[in-house]
C-alpha cells in the first residue's frame, strides 16, 4: 500500500552482532533491547541489577556499578561487535568505559543530547553549531542537592559536551555520537510531553502556549533507538543531531495529533508566549514541548536533523506516539498517574486561563 | 454553493451495487477498528442490556447498512434484510433475506408476514417507500427507525437543534424528484409519524464518514494529506467542523432500538465543538506525511470558484446564512447515548479502506478539489499575498 501511514523501514536480513549495552533497563534501553532482539542481534546488558531488574529475563547481564573502583571487572576477557552507552552525564564514565572497553568493541556509541549546543538562536544548526563550553573532567551536575563541595559543579549541556570529548578521546573512529531532542513516548518517566495527552484526554478547556504555529520537535523513544540500532548495522560513525519529525511540525498540529486518538472534549484556549511569561509559566517544564520560538530558542524547534534523515531516521505517525504514551500512563499506579512531573498543574492552568479570558475580555 | 446532501447518499446507495463484492474485503476491514484505547474512547452500553430482538433492516447492505448488521449480530439480536438483492448481494450469506424492489407496486409484499421488534429503514428519500412499509408492516413491529438528515433543515443561518425549521415537504402524490432531497425527506419523516404513531424515532445524520463511504466526502482529506505537500486548507482553522463516523451512527441506532428510544434526533459530532484544523491536523497524525496546510480565506476561495463542501468536504463557511451549517445542536442525541471513536481511527481506517479499492476507483475521486485546480488557486492566493507586501 503506497501511503504515509508507516515510516517504511525494511526488515532485511541483517548480520547478528554482539551488542552490550552499558544500562539497558531505562526509558530507552528497553526499546533497543526489543528492537536488537527482533533483528536477531545477541544482547548483553551492563548496570547495577537495580533498575527494573525482572525485566528481560532472557537476555543476558553483566553487573557492575560505574561508579565503584572496579565497577566494570565484569567485563573483563569479552569482546562486543558494539558498546551502547545511554544517557550519562558523568564524563568520568564515559572515560573509565574507554578504559575498560576501547580495545574490545569495534564500535562505542554515546547518547549525548542537542542540550550540548550553545543556544538554538539560529534556525537549523547542524551538526557542526557552536557548542558549550565543556565542563571540568572531575564536575558534577550542577542545581541538584546537595553539591558536593570538593568538585566543581555544570550544566548538563557541558557536562555532555565533556562526555562527547572524552567518548572520541578514548575511542577515535569507533565513536558514534547521537545528540537526541526531546524523547518522548511510551516508558518516559519525564513526562515531558506524556503531559499533553494526558492532559487533553482528561477534556475541557486546554491552555495551549504561545500561537497555533509555533515549530515544536521531540523524538519517539522508538524511533531513536530503533534507528540506533540500525546505524550501528550499517557501520555507521560521526556525530548526529537526533529529533522529529521529519518535517516542521507546529505545536497545534501536535495537539491537535493527540486530541485525535481520543474522543476528548478538550478545547484549545491559545495563550501568547509574552502572557504567559509574565504569569512566570515556565516554557517546555510547565508548558512541555514548547519554547517560544524567539530569542536564544528562535531554532529551539528547527534544528537541522538531514544528516540523521540521510543515515536512516524515521518517524513514526504522532497518533502511534500520542496513542502508545497514553496507554503506558493508564497502565502506571494512581499515585504515579496522579503526580506529573511536568506541565501545569490543574490550579495554575485554570489561574492562568481566567487572567488571560479577563485580559481579552471574553 | 450545493449544499445538498442528496448526491452523497445516492452515490452510496447506487454505487455500492456497481462496486459489488469486491468493496467486501476492504469493507471487513473498517468494521474491525485496532488499536483502539479503552480509555481514550469509552463506548456507552458495552454489551447489550435488551434481550435479543428481531430487527428487520430495510437495505442493510449499503454504507451505514453492514455496520448496523454487524453490531447487532455481536450484540445478539437476530437480523432479516430487505432489499433488491442486488447490492452487495454476497454480503451476509447467513442472514436471512426478503426480497423486494420498493420502486414496484407490490414491492413491499415480502414484508407481509413476519413479526418485528424493530424495522430500521435506512436512508431513502422517497416518502411512498415509507407509506409502502408502513402499509405493508402495519401492526407488525413495536418500533420504526427512520434515518432522515439533517438536510430537512430549511435555515442554516444559526445552529438549530430537532425543532428547528423545515423544508416545506414534498407532496406524496406528484411524480418523486429526487432534487428535493430536503423536502422529500421532511414529507418521509411526516409519512413515518402517520404509519407508525408514537413508536418512531427519527434519526438525522449529518455527513456520515468512514470506511466504506463511496461519496469520497472526509475521504478525501486523509487521502489528500497522506499524499503530501501544500495542501489547500478551507476557510480559517477555526471554522467548524461536523461529521458521524458510520460505525458510531450505526452501533448508536441499534442502541436505540434496544432503548426503545423514540423521537427525533439530530445525529453528528464530534460530540463537543470542533475546528476544521483540529480535523485535518488530527488526520494527519495517522500519516508521517509532509503535508503542509496552507489557509486560504472564504472569499477568495468563493471568488476561484472553489465550492464549498463538494470540492472542499465537510467545510461550509461559517457565515451569513450558512453561519449555522456546522454547528447542529445535537445535545438530545449526546444525552441518548451516541458517542464518538476518536477521530485517528476515523481517518485511518478510512485511509486504509481508500487504498484498498481498485486503483481506477482511486483515481476517480468523487469529491474534493482536483489536483491541477488546487495547485492554480494556491499560486494565485500566494500571489496575491506577495503584491499585497
Amino acid at each position: 500500500m503506497n501511503t504515509s501511514l508507516n515510516a517504511g523501514v525494511s526488515n532485511a536480513q541483517v548480520k547478528p552482532l554482539r551488542i552490550l549495552i552499558l544500562g539497558g533497563t531505562g526509558f530507552i534501553g528497553p526499546h533497543q533491547v526489543d528492537y536488537a532482539l527482533s533483528r536477531g542481534h545477541n544482547v548483553t546488558l551492563f548496570n547495577r541489577g537495580q533498575t527494573n531488574p525482572g525485566l528481560f529475563p532472557n537476555v543476558e547481564k553483566l553487573i557492575g556499578d560505574r561508579n565503584a573502583p572496579n565497577g566494570y571487572a565484569s567485563l573483563k576477557g569479552r569482546t562486543w561487535d558494539v558498546v551502547l552507552d545511554n544517557p550519562t552525564q558523568i564524563p568520568r564514565w564515559v572515560r573509565e568505559a574507554g578504559a575498560a572497553l576501547k580495545d574490545s568493541t569495534q564500535k562505542y556509541v554515546f547518547v549525548s543530547t542537542l542540550s550540548t549546543f550553545k543556544n538554538r538562536k539560529a534556525i537549523g544548526i547542524t551538526e557542526d553549531g557552536p557548542l558549550n563550553d565543556p565542563a571540568p573532567y572531575d564536575a558534577v551536575p550542577g542545581g541538584f542537592t546537595p553539591p558536593d563541595p570538593a568538585r566543581p559543579t555544570a550544566t548538563y549541556g557541558q557536562l555532555k559536551v565533556r562526555c562527547e570529548m572524552e567518548a572520541r578521546e578514548a575511542f577515535g573512529d569507533k565513536a558514534l555520537i547521537v545528540r537526541p531532542g526531546l524523547i518522548v513516548g511510551p516508558g518516559d518517566l519525564t513526562d515531558r510531553f506524556s503531559y499533553w495527552p494526558v492532559r487533553i484526554e482528561q477534556g475541557g478547556e486546554v491552555l495551549a502556549p504561545g500561537t497555533p504555529d509555533d515549530p515544536v520537535a521531540f523524538i519517539d523513544a522508538r524511533d531513536l533507538t530503533e534507528w540506533m540500532i540500525r546505524l550501528v548495522e550499517n557501520g555507521a560513525n560521526g556525530t548526529f543531531n537526533a529529533v522529529g519529525p521529519r518535517y516542521g511540525l507546529t505545536v497545534s498540529q501536535m495537539l491537535y495529533g493527540c486530541k485525535a486518538v481520543t474522543s476528548s472534549s478538550a478545547t484549545f484556549t491559545w495563550v501568547d508566549a509574552d502572557f504567559l511569561l509574565e504569569r512566570k509559566l515556565r516554557p517546555y517544564a510547565e508548558l512541555p514541548v514548547w519554547m517560544p520560538p524567539r530569542g536564544d530558542s528562535a531554532g529551539w524547534a528547527r534544528m537541522d536533523v538531514s544528516k540523521a534523515i540521510n543515515a536512516g531516521l524515521t518517524f513514526r505517525p504522532l497518533a502511534d506516539t500520542a496513542r502508545e504514551t497514553l496507554v503506558y500512563y493508564h497502565a502506571q499506579t494512581p499515585e504515579r498517574q496522579a503526580t506529573l512531573k511536568a506541565g501545569l498543574p490543574p490550579e495554575k492552568e485554570r489561574e492562568a486561563l481566567a487572567a488571560w479570558h479577563t485580559k481579552i475580555g471574553h | 454553493m450545493s449544499l445538498d446532501r442528496r448526491t452523497f447518499l445516492k452515490s452510496s446507495a447506487l454505487l455500492g451495487g456497481a462496486l459489488g463484492v469486491g468493496a467486501l474485503p476492504s469493507l471487513a476491514h473498517g468494521l474491525t477498528s485496532d488499536g483502539v484505547d479503552a480509555r481514550a474512547y469509552r463506548p456507552e452500553g458495552g454489551t447489550s442490556k435488551s434481550a435479543p430482538l428481531r430487527i428487520l433492516i430495510l437495505g442493510g447492505t449499503g454504507f451505514i447498512g453492514p455496520y448496523q448488521v454487524k453490531y447487532a449480530v455481536e450484540r445478539g439480536h437476530k437480523i432479516t434484510l430487505f432489499n433488491r438483492g442486488k447490492t452487495n448481494a454476497d454480503l451476509f450469506p447467513e442472514i436471512p433475506r426478503l426480497i423486494g424492489d420498493r420502486n414496484l407496486p407490490d414491492g413491499h409484499k415480502a414484508l407481509s408476514t413476519g413479526e418485528w421488534d424493530v424495522v430500521i429503514d435506512n436512508p431513502t428519500a422517497n416518502p411512498k417507500w415509507v407509506r409502502d412499509a408502513g402499509t405493508a408492516l402495519k401492526g407488525r413491529t413495536k418500533h420504526y427507525i427512520f434515518v432522515s438528515t439533517i438536510s430537512v433543515f430549511s435555515d442554516n443561518s444559526k445552529p438549530v437543534d430537532e425543532n428547528g425549521p423545515l423544508n416545506t415537504p414534498s407532496d406524496i402524490e406528484t411524480p418523486f424528484d429526487p432534487s428535493k432531497y430536503g423536502s422529500n425527506k421532511v414529507r418521509s419523516e411526516q409519512e413515518a409519524k402517520t404509519q407508525f404513531g408514537n413508536n418512531v424515532t427519527i434519526v438525522r445524520p449529518g455527513l456520515i464518514v468512514g470506511p466504506g463511504d463511496l461519496s469520497d466526502r472526509f475521504s478525501y482529506w486523509p487521502v489528500r494529506i497522506d499524499r503530501g505537500g501544500e495542501i489547500l486548507a478551507p476557510g480559517t482553522p477555526d471554522d467548524p467542523a461536523q461529521y458521524v463516523d458510520a460505525q458510531d451512527l450505526s452501533s448508536w441506532i441499534i442502541r436505540l432500538a434496544e432503548n426503545r428510544t423514540m423521537g427525533t434526533f439530530n445525529a453528528t459530532g464530534p460530540k463537543t465543538p470542533t475546528t476544521i484544523a483540529e480535523m485535518l491536523y488530527g488526520i494527519k497524525a495517522v500519516t508521517t506525511s509532509d503535508a503542509k496546510f496552507t489557509w486560504v480565506p472564504a472569499d477568495f476561495l468563493a471568488e476561484k470558484e472553489v465550492r464549498p463542501w463538494t470540492e472542499m468536504p465537510v467545510w461550509i463557511p461559517p457565515i451569513g446564512r450558512t453561519y449555522g451549517f456546522m454547528r447542529v445542536n445535537c445535545q438530545k442525541a449526546y444525552a441518548a447515548g451516541l458517542t464518538f471513536r476518536p477521530l485517528a481511527d476515523t481517518a485511518k481506517d478510512t485511509l486504509v479502506w481508500y487504498h484498498s479499492r481498485p486503483a481506477a476507483e482511486q483515481e476517480k475521486a468523487r469529491a474534493g478539489l482536483a489536483p491541477e485546480k488546487e495547485k492554480t488557486v494556491l499560486a494565485a492566493w500566494h500571489a496575491k499575498q506577495l503584491a499585497a507586501k
